[in-house]
């Protein structure tokens, strides 16, 4: 389909859409990357574009009467998915914001209704501090944040809002957001390949002082004492297994900059499989330094 | 909203050690077994045995239904018994137990589910299922199981995800007749009387579960069966001292024999149960820092790199859906 962009956009912003799974309520984030554009079509109406931005196709263009669409909030995700609905119909399309920020994901969700509501609703910029005479064409994201998405909960217990969004992500195969947009996801090492029993056995048996430092970490109700022979039974076993997985999968989403805190690891630990992984090799490198170090005289 | 959200209660494993953790809680004395086989002698072993619990996945598609019908017995509006309506999808599990536990005469049970089954006489089914899905405790005690929520994401990666919904079955005699209680059922429907001579119910429940089972067509149904039987942990060693006191060796080898795979069950069921409860997230860490400090981490994450890239390939190649759940 041609892109029927015209000059006349009103604003755009960073936005991949979500599916309805057949026959369920889950909405399922595909992980393209796209853009949703308001513009002023040469036929004089108001278009809701989403426009796919790898291949620069505009793959929806939905012409939409004034009143008769609004953009809201999903309440069951973390607050970055969108439905766009219509009263003239059910139709529903549902987005998600991919800028790395969901600062701004308010006020660009308000500008939408506002246009929606009335195409010469004047666009209200400027709440995060940047000027509001030149409304921006695209929300930027040339410049990489580093800062986690406000969303992340503290600790581990992550709120049922985020765990949908999350859900919804994952169900993509591990799309991430804007920050750890540059690295392919697809490509990233999955911590179920990393933790197998092949890789881990051959470890307890070469380093057998390594392992009472994971008995701190072992279920504290196990009917048996700690031992080598019990790590085994446990990296064995599906609820083991099952738990890597979710902690994968969690970890791409690049939400976790609270949660790895906990573990002692920096925040940008929790960007994702590389980084956690870099910080947890860094972290042991400092460690084996420090345990050498006595040693010398 | 997912399931879970919307009712609070969380997808939990099937498994025997599971139920039998939460019948501990209901202070119930009793325990769910696998069962592998319908034939006397298997049964007679699990007596004083108390229900079946038919427990299913229908494989077929484009079926939606939740599940097959059975065309054997008859509706009974009038059940006197305990029958609930599944209302929450992910509470099948405890719903089961409960249309199972709420008709066994003269059962101990803890003061809560006393409570709960006596708060619930006289009401519609649809009502009594919203009762139970609405009690906290019940919902904590089923919870308790399923893994803490920063790492639950919902039918993800877990052994049996949200869409493969599994569906309970209870059979169990009730003023003599055979019952069989499908919360997805409008009525509890009744299969005919048995004779309490010989294997009494049991019988007539090996009968409607076979020709249940022959229905489908071979390979598409996966089912498994449960059994709702006594604890024999506290009357097995009296039992022994009794056969040891009779001079009874046999007998007595035969029950510690017993007695020891009983034992080693319930090791393995609470090995199982601690690491259900568990947030492995600690572990996951501690592990990938022994990894790193034996320098084997990088090596490891570039092997998983060429792993996953060799997946996406075959898939590609087989032109499957990217997301396809590994």
């Amino acid at each position: 389909m041609p892109a029927s962009v015209t000059n006349d956009t009103l604003l755009a912003f960073k936005a991949g859409r979500a599916f309805r799974r057949d026959g369920s309520n889950v909405v399922e984030a595909d992980p393209a990357k796209g853009a949703i554009l308001l513009t002023n079509g040469d036929d004089g109406l108001l278009h809701f574009i989403w426009k796919n931005r790898e291949t620069d196709v505009s793959e929806e263009d939905l012409i939409i009467f004034p009143t008769d669409a609004t953009f809201t909030k999903v309440d069951q995700s973390n607050g970055r998915v969108y439905v766009l609905k219509f009263s003239s119909s059910n139709q529903r399309h549902f987005f998600w914001m991919q800028d790395a920020s969901s600062a701004r994901d308010e006020e660009f969700a308000n500008n939408v209704n506002g246009v929606l509501q009335d195409p010469e609703h004047p666009l209200q910029w400027g709440t995060s501090g940047s000027s509001s005479s030149a409304p921006p064409a695209q929300a930027s994201s040339s410049s990489t944040t580093s800062t986690t998405p406000a969303a992340a909960a503290p600790g581990f217990q992550a709120t049922p809002e985020q765990l949908d969004y999350l859900q919804t992500l994952l169900r993509a195969g591990g799309a991430t957001t804007g920050a750890a947009e540059a690295a392919a996801p697809e490509l990233e090492a999955s911590l179920v390949d990393i933790l197998t029993p092949a890789n881990l056995t051959p470890l307890f048996t070469n380093h057998p002082e390594l392992v009472p430092t994971l008995f701190p970490y072992l279920p504290p109700d196990l009917p048996m004492p700690p031992s080598a022979e019990v790590v085994q039974r446990i990296i064995h076993s599906p609820q083991f297994r099952a738990a890597v997985a979710s902690f994968d999968q969690a970890l791409r989403t690049g939400l976790l900059g609270n949660l790895v805190r906990q573990l002692g690891l920096p925040e940008e630990a929790g960007l994702g499989i590389a980084p956690f992984l870099r910080a947890v090799q860094a972290k042991a490198d400092r460690e084996n330094r420090e345990a050498g170090g006595m040693d010398t005289d | 909203m997912s399931d879970e959200e919307q009712s609070g209660w969380q997808l939990t494993e099937s498994d025997p050690g599971v139920f039998t953790e939460l019948l501990k809680t209901l202070g119930v004395p009793l325990i769910v077994d696998d069962l592998y086989s319908l034939d006397s002698d298997s049964l007679a072993n699990l007596q004083p045995l108390h229900a079946l619990i038919f427990l299913f996945k229908w494989v077929a598609s484009g079926d939606s239904e939740s599940g097959p019908g059975s065309s054997s017995g008859t509706y009974d509006p009038d059940f006197q018994g305990f029958f609930a309506h599944q209302v929450v999808n992910n509470a099948c599990a405890t719903l089961a137990v409960l249309n199972a536990l709420g008709n066994i005469p003269s059962l101990p049970t803890g003061p809560q589910l006393g409570e709960l089954v006596s708060f619930s006489t006289g009401m519609d089914p649809q009502t009594r299922g919203l009762v139970i899905t609405s009690a906290d405790w019940l919902r904590e005690a089923h919870n308790t199981l399923s893994p803490p929520s920063a790492i639950s994401l919902e039918g993800l990666n877990l052994p049996r995800k949200s869409e493969d919904a599994y569906h309970f079955v209870v059979y169990l005699p009730v003023m003599g007749a055979l019952y069989e209680l499908d919360g997805l059922k409008p009525h509890a429907v009744r299969h005919s009387a048995y004779s309490e001579d010989g294997e009494g119910w049991l019988k007539v429940a090996r009968e409607v579960i076979e020709a249940r089972i022959n229905t489908y067509p071979m390979g598409s149904l996966e089912f498994s069966l449960l059994a709702l039987r006594d604890d024999p942990l506290p009357t097995l060693q009296s039992k022994i001292q009794e056969a040891q006191q009779a001079g009874n060796r046999e007998l007595e080898h035969e029950l510690l024999s017993t007695l020891t795979n009983e034992n080693a069950k319930r090791e393995r069921w609470a090995f199982e149960n601690s690491l259900r409860k568990h947030n492995h997230v600690g572990l996951v860490h501690a592990l990938l820092m022994v990894m790193a400090k034996s320098g084997k981490l990088s090596e490891a994450e570039a092997k998983a790199k060429e792993a996953m890239k060799t997946r996406i390939e075959q898939r590609k190649a087989r032109g499957e859906d990217m997301d396809e759940d590994d």
